[in-house]
């Protein structure tokens, strides 16, 4: 710039000089005096150099005050290009929606967060205040525009809001809203501007511990959270109470904070199962005991009461979290159940030497006259009468005997419920049945079929399936339907870890639409028979359910009954 | 033909059926019978004593045995009976002859190796026979 200065001043004086010279030559030229040449020429150069000296300090300070103004004007604009970039890179990097309200007019402008944030396309976003506040939930919009408009009218200082946003979806989104006003001169209010914030992740976090605070305050469970370490030996200090365990120890909040939980301890609690939780803690193991624990009030109720390890994600313990239940009632519950039991198993006891005993005074004296009888069978008597009345006595005590005898088996039946198993051939039983059933069958001549290839062994008490069976094939046989050949059938088949045994015949069957719920019970008889006595099934049923297993019967008058016996095999 | 047995029973007619039925189905020659434990020792004891002078005294060879009876049982008859006091005896073989249908009797009577059996009252002449085989006579 000052080099430019110089030459402009330069070429000012060379040309300002060769004008001088080309007017001296001219004058030299027409005047011939000369005279004065010489004077004139040093008075135009000098002229010439003062004016060019003169033209260029103005030049130069000229120059100075340009530079000066054009320096500030570049960093001016520098600052701004600077700032406005800022601006591109806060926008770009904020996820907040920006909005940028002109009051008067009342135009609303929205930056690209309304569509990255909320879902609206930018041709879609309404241009008034009126398409913001549409899309405010019910439930905000009056509290947030009152709020709101006091601010506009600046009766508060600041203002922010939470509320609920619509997006295009129709989902609300919660947001927290925050602006500023700009004035003019007078102090209206001419523009707001502010920054809407998605908060939804936040306050569906806040709601949901909130939600899971609840159980802590809401619990019937008395729910304590100690220090993660404790000096001198005792459990852990107290940091926190939950309102059941103010009402479940009588200890209020602060009057319990900063304390050991082992001021419940009191001269009836379990000290073997505090050793125990002490272990525990030392340990860092969780640990559930049960003891006495006493109230404020020094009442005492039994707890249960468990200590679990909080861990900091460095895997050092943090916290212990204990929770208690107050198990006085069913501690008391289970005294009285265990009370219960011994009485009844006391009771069950004394009947069951009570039956023994009865029987062998029954047995004893009847024994005596089935043997006095056996005596008389070898003396003659000669009186028809007294013949008689003898039989009918002989029979009367037979008949008593055998009651007495059935009576007996069923006893000994109940009171033996493990009793030996071994593993047993169907097909031998049924021999050893038979056997001992050969005159009726020999007499009846009935078609019987049998079918034990699937169960060739059954795990059972040899005695009672002899009995079951003997029982259930002489009912066949002493029931069977006049009008017809008997027909017995006898099936075994494996069914995972079941043996089903089917024993079916096509007797006379028993109704049993009346009798169901009496068919296996004591001395039910459904046919009017001399020698019915109604036990045999009682018998059956008690001897399947004492190894284990299940009967169940089907009939139908004049068609048959079907006996259905399971067993675990 | 046993020569001497021993019943013991509280029950009068249960030893007079013993006798009535052995006498006829001739298992034994002689019966003699007592109404408790303490009764049937006492005569052991006496037996004991008196064979020392005379020693020709007989023996019972086996002895029917009832439970269930007042002043002394057959249980704790039984405990004296084996103990060493009465050795000289004590080959006899017992029989229980109850009317009991308590299982824990039937257990008992297998831990003591002198019962050789435990049969249902009443005595009667096929049970007899059925003892005569089992020892033998």
């Amino acid at each position: 710039m000052k080099s430019k200065t110089l030459q402009i001043t330069l070429v000012y004086v060379i040309i300002s000089l060769i004008v001088a010279i080309i007017c001296h030559k001219i004058l030299t030229t027409y005047f011939s005096k000369i005279e004065y040449f010489y004077l004139f020429v040093i008075k135009d150069v000098l002229f010439i150099l003062i004016t060019g000296l003169i033209f260029r300090y103005i030049l130069s300070k000229n120059e100075k005050k340009n530079i000066s103004i054009f320096e500030k004007l570049k960093k001016t604009n520098e600052e701004i290009k600077e700032s406005n970039e800022k601006y591109d890179i806060v926008a770009k990097a904020t996820s907040d929606t920006i909005w940028d309200w002109k009051i008067q007019e009342d135009s609303i402008n929205w930056n690209k967060g309304i569509e990255s944030v909320f879902g609206y396309n930018p041709a879609d976003v309404g241009n008034t205040s009126k398409w913001w506040f549409d899309k405010i939930h019910p439930e905000d919009s009056i509290r947030m525009s009152i709020k709101l408009y006091s601010f506009i009218e600046q009766k508060t200082e600041k203002w922010q809001d939470q509320y609920r946003f619509r997006c295009v979806d129709g989902s609300y989104k919660y947001v927290l809203d925050r602006g500023f006003l700009l004035k003019d001169e007078n102090g209206r209010a001419i523009r707001m501007i502010g920054a809407i914030q998605d908060i939804t992740k936040q306050k569906e976090e806040e709601q949901r511990l909130k939600l899971l605070e609840t159980v802590i305050t809401q619990s019937k469970d008395s729910i304590l959270i100690t220090e993660a370490n404790s000096t001198d030996r005792k459990i852990p200090k107290i940091v926190y109470v939950n309102p059941a365990f103010s009402q479940m120890s009588g200890y209020l909040s602060h009057e319990i904070i900063g304390k050991s939980p082992n001021i419940f301890k009191g001269p009836k609690s379990d000290s073997e199962e505090l050793k125990k939780l002490l272990r525990a803690i030392k340990n860092k193991e969780e640990c559930l005991i049960e003891t006495i624990s006493y109230t404020k009030k020094k009442e005492e109720y039994w707890v249960r009461f468990s200590m679990i390890p909080i861990f900091n994600n460095e895997g050092s313990i943090s916290h212990w979290i204990s929770i208690q239940r107050d198990i006085t009632d069913e501690k008391k519950l289970e005294t009285e159940k265990e009370h219960l039991i011994r009485e009844l198993t006391q009771n069950n006891k004394d009947l069951k030497q009570f039956s023994y005993i009865t029987s062998h005074n029954l047995r004893a004296p009847l024994s005596n006259l089935i043997g006095l009888l056996n005596l008389i069978e070898d003396i003659p008597v000669e009186d028809p009468e007294l013949q008689e009345i003898l039989a009918g006595f002989t029979k009367s005590t037979h008949l008593l005997n055998e009651t007495i005898n059935d009576l007996v088996k069923v006893i000994i039946i109940k009171d033996n419920p493990s009793m030996q198993k071994e593993e047993v051939s169907l097909k031998e039983v049924f021999e050893n049945v038979f056997s001992q059933l050969s005159f009726q069958i020999e007499l009846h001549k009935p078609i019987i079929k049998l079918n034990f290839e699937k169960v060739p062994l059954l795990n059972t008490n040899k005695a009672y399936i002899e009995s079951i069976l003997l029982n259930l094939l002489t009912n066949s046989l002493k029931y069977k339907s006049e009008n017809r050949k008997l027909k017995i059938s006898i099936t075994a088949e494996q069914i995972d870890h079941k043996a089903i045994l089917t024993f079916k015949d096509n007797g006379i069957g028993i109704d049993l639409d009346r009798n169901r719920d009496k068919v296996f019970g004591l001395y039910q008889r459904f046919h009017n028979y001399p020698d019915s006595k109604g036990l045999g099934l009682y018998l059956v049923k008690s001897q399947v359910e004492t190894m284990g297993g299940t009967i169940t019967i089907e009939s139908e008058v004049n068609k048959g009954t079907t006996f259905t016996i399971t067993f675990k095999n | 033909m046993l020569e001497q047995i021993l019943c013991i029973d509280d029950d009068p007619i249960t030893l007079m059926l013993c006798k009535k039925v052995i006498s006829k189905s001739s298992f034994s020659k002689e019966i003699i019978t007592a109404q408790n434990g303490e009764e049937a020792l006492m005569h052991f004891n006496t037996l004991k004593y008196t064979n020392i002078k005379n020693k020709v005294n007989k023996k019972p060879e086996l002895i029917f045995l009832d439970l269930n009876m007042p002043v002394m049982g057959g249980w704790e008859f039984l405990d004296h009976f084996t103990s060493p006091a009465y050795a000289e005896f004590n080959t006899a073989n017992v029989i229980v002859l109850s009317s009991t249908i308590d299982p824990e009797d039937l257990a008992k009577a297998k831990k003591y190796p002198i019962i050789i059996d435990f049969l249902s009252k009443p005595v009667t002449l096929p049970m007899l026979e059925y003892l005569k085989k089992k020892i033998g006579i």
